[in-house]
């Protein structure tokens, strides 16, 4: 049994501001090595929830656990660096001049050694294909890349569990491969992603749990498979799954596995 | 016989004097009732080019160009980008930071501000705007607390309320669920029925190849296609030496081509595809 890397206890959340009650009581428990996405409607409250992961906001009511511990007394620092958080906006998360102080600022405030911050940037620089803009005005970038760095800026501190918010909104297919390479590197080391996204392409063929949430609540809790499966529960769900799976819905019985993806589907309809 | 309502003639632009050229000798027409979805890679120039047809590059933003854009026959170049707003609307990509009023409702009545609109019809305009955007229950709040994709149906709404002949949303979809892309899709689409010019920058191909009559395929600031939408996806090698994908079912059909051939040409649509695939129904 994978160990247990966050659990929510009955999460309540209220903003004070217009008294929101954008969480309702939520029980959800992430295990190491997951890779989880976390699915539902504008405003359903997924960027609420996954940022009492990090301390950005404290329960209402209701408890938050960050490796078996009680978070209640911890802070924005302890809870962040072994929770990773990319923000919705990226407008929200950088502040520095270039881009590379953005990468090594966290991992100094980490009190990470020099060599080590080098190190990291150094691979982070590499994977995430930023040479060429290293000495930008990261407020010069466009959106994408913008976007790319913030989730660089935080693989620098190398995280044990990395939240994404929104990775996929406007990024193209090479974005998309560095994001699906990102992925695979954090779960080859064993660590855990949650991923919030509204790209059903993309939860069906990257994630190894779906977590849907409707009003502040969890509303289904299950791998893609069987979150994609079931016609009617989607509709009903206002969840529109992946246009391969709904041609392969139109060809076949219900009652089958679900095809996720397009080379599942050339698979099966083969000869 | 439609008129064009958009030109660029070997239109050129960079940010500034020793920055690369993001856009690279454009010319293209567009219509007025066309429907163009915009795609290509990121840095393919898509926001710059939806920039530049308003004229915000060069006029208000500054940068260095070349050649001429042309909107409802008059040419940016002398009107220095003036009256651009009367005929189109635009949603940028980073909308929500653009934001500048304390409630909804007073958000999407700013944008109508300008135009000397009588109370009542702003009013109703409002009204419009945020119950097609299924934002009505947000009216009283502040643009700044509400989620990611509330916000961008707001930014989509500021734009509805002006009913301009031409609407372009740059990625405006990115962070709506499911259902409020679609939503947005069928917003639009109704504005294309009514006689209303659209241009959409969108990453799901799958909803450009639903919606759009055309397709506009820039890389590297340069046009490698626009054409209708069926020629373009077709194409499947020089899409995917652009980096752009095909919708899933144009790349089941491709691929399985060597053991099957469905009804018609390649499917681009769910529609389509079930008519091509319909062979293989189970029970058929
Ligand atoms: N700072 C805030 N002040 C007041 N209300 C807020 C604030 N931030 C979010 N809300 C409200 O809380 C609810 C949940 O918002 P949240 O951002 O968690 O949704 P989300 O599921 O992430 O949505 P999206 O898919 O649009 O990003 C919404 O009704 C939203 O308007
Ligand atoms: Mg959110």
């Amino acid at each position: 049994m994978a160990r247990e890397v966050i659990r929510t206890e009955n999460l309540v959340h209220v903003y004070p501001n217009g008294n929101v009650r954008a969480l309702r009581g939520v029980n959800m428990t992430i295990y190491e090595g997951e890779i989880v996405s976390i699915i539902g409607q504008n405003g359903s409250g997924k960027t609420t929830i996954v940022r009492h992961f990090n301390g950005l906001l404290r329960p209402t009511e209701g408890k938050v656990y960050l490796f078996g511990e009680d978070t209640a007394n911890k802070t924005v620092a302890q809870m962040s660096q072994r929770c990773g958080y990319v923000f919705q906006n990226p407008n929200h998360q950088i502040f520095c001049t270039t881009v590379r102080e953005e990468l090594e600022i966290a991992a100094k405030y980490f009190n990470f050694t020099e060599e080590e911050t080098r190190k990291n940037c150094d691979e982070v620089i590499e994977m995430m294909n930023l040479k060429d803009i290293i000495d930008a005005h990261p407020m010069t970038l466009d959106y994408t890349t913008k976007k790319v760095l913030t989730i660089a800026s935080v693989l620098v501190f190398k995280p044990e569990v990395l939240i994404l918010d929104e990775p996929t909104g406007g990024l193209d297919e090479v974005g998309r491969r560095m994001l699906t390479n990102v992925l695979k590197m954090m779960h080859d080391n064993g660590h855990t992603v949650i991923i919030i996204s509204h790209d059903m392409d993309y939860v069906a063929e990257n994630s190894t749990r779906v977590i849907m949430m409707a009003q502040g609540q969890v509303q289904d809790d299950a791998t893609p498979r069987e979150i994609f499966k079931d016609q009617e529960k989607l509709k009903f769900s206002q969840i529109d799954p992946p246009q391969i799976t709904n041609l392969d819905f139109y060809l076949t019985d219900r009652k089958e596995d679900s095809i996720l993806s397009v080379s599942e589907f050339v698979r099966k309809y083969e000869k | 016989m439609s008129k064009p309502i958009i030109e660029l003639k070997n239109f050129s632009y960079r940010y500034t004097h020793d920055s690369p050229i993001v856009l690279k000798n454009i010319t293209f027409t567009i219509n007025e009732g066309d429907f163009v979805g915009i795609i290509g890679c990121n840095k393919a120039g898509k926001s710059t080019l939806c920039k530049s047809i308003v004229g915000i590059l060069p006029f208000v933003a500054g940068g260095e160009w070349d050649g001429e854009v042309i909107v409802d026959g008059k040419s940016l170049n002398e009107t220095k980008g003036e009256g651009v707003t009367d005929v189109i609307g635009i949603v940028f990509q980073d909308a929500e930071s653009q934001f500048t009023q304390s409630t909804v409702e007073d958000e999407i009545a700013f944008a109508m501000c300008n135009f000397g609109y009588d109370r009542e019809l702003m009013r109703e305009r409002v009204r419009f705007a945020a119950t097609e955007c299924d934002i009505y229950d947000l009216l009283g709040r502040s643009p700044y607390d509400l989620s990611g994709g509330q916000q961008q149906r707001l930014a989509v709404a500021c734009i509805l309320a002006l009913q301009p002949r031409v609407v372009i949303l740059d990625e405006s979809t990115s962070q709506l669920d499911p259902l409020g892309r679609d939503n947005i899709f069928k917003l639009v689409s109704k504005l294309h029925e009514m006689g209303k010019t659209v241009i959409m920058v969108d990453h799901n191909i799958e909803k450009i190849a639903d919606s759009a009559d055309k397709v506009l395929v820039l890389h590297d600031g340069e046009v490698v296609m626009f054409d209708e939408k069926h020629k373009v996806f077709s194409n499947k090698q020089l899409l995917n030496e652009h980096f752009v994908r095909l919708p899933q079912v144009a790349d089941a059909a491709i691929d399985l081509s060597k053991s099957f051939k469905g009804k018609g040409d390649i499917p681009i649509t769910l529609e389509e595809a079930e008519k091509y695939f319909g062979a293989l129904k189970r029970g058929a």
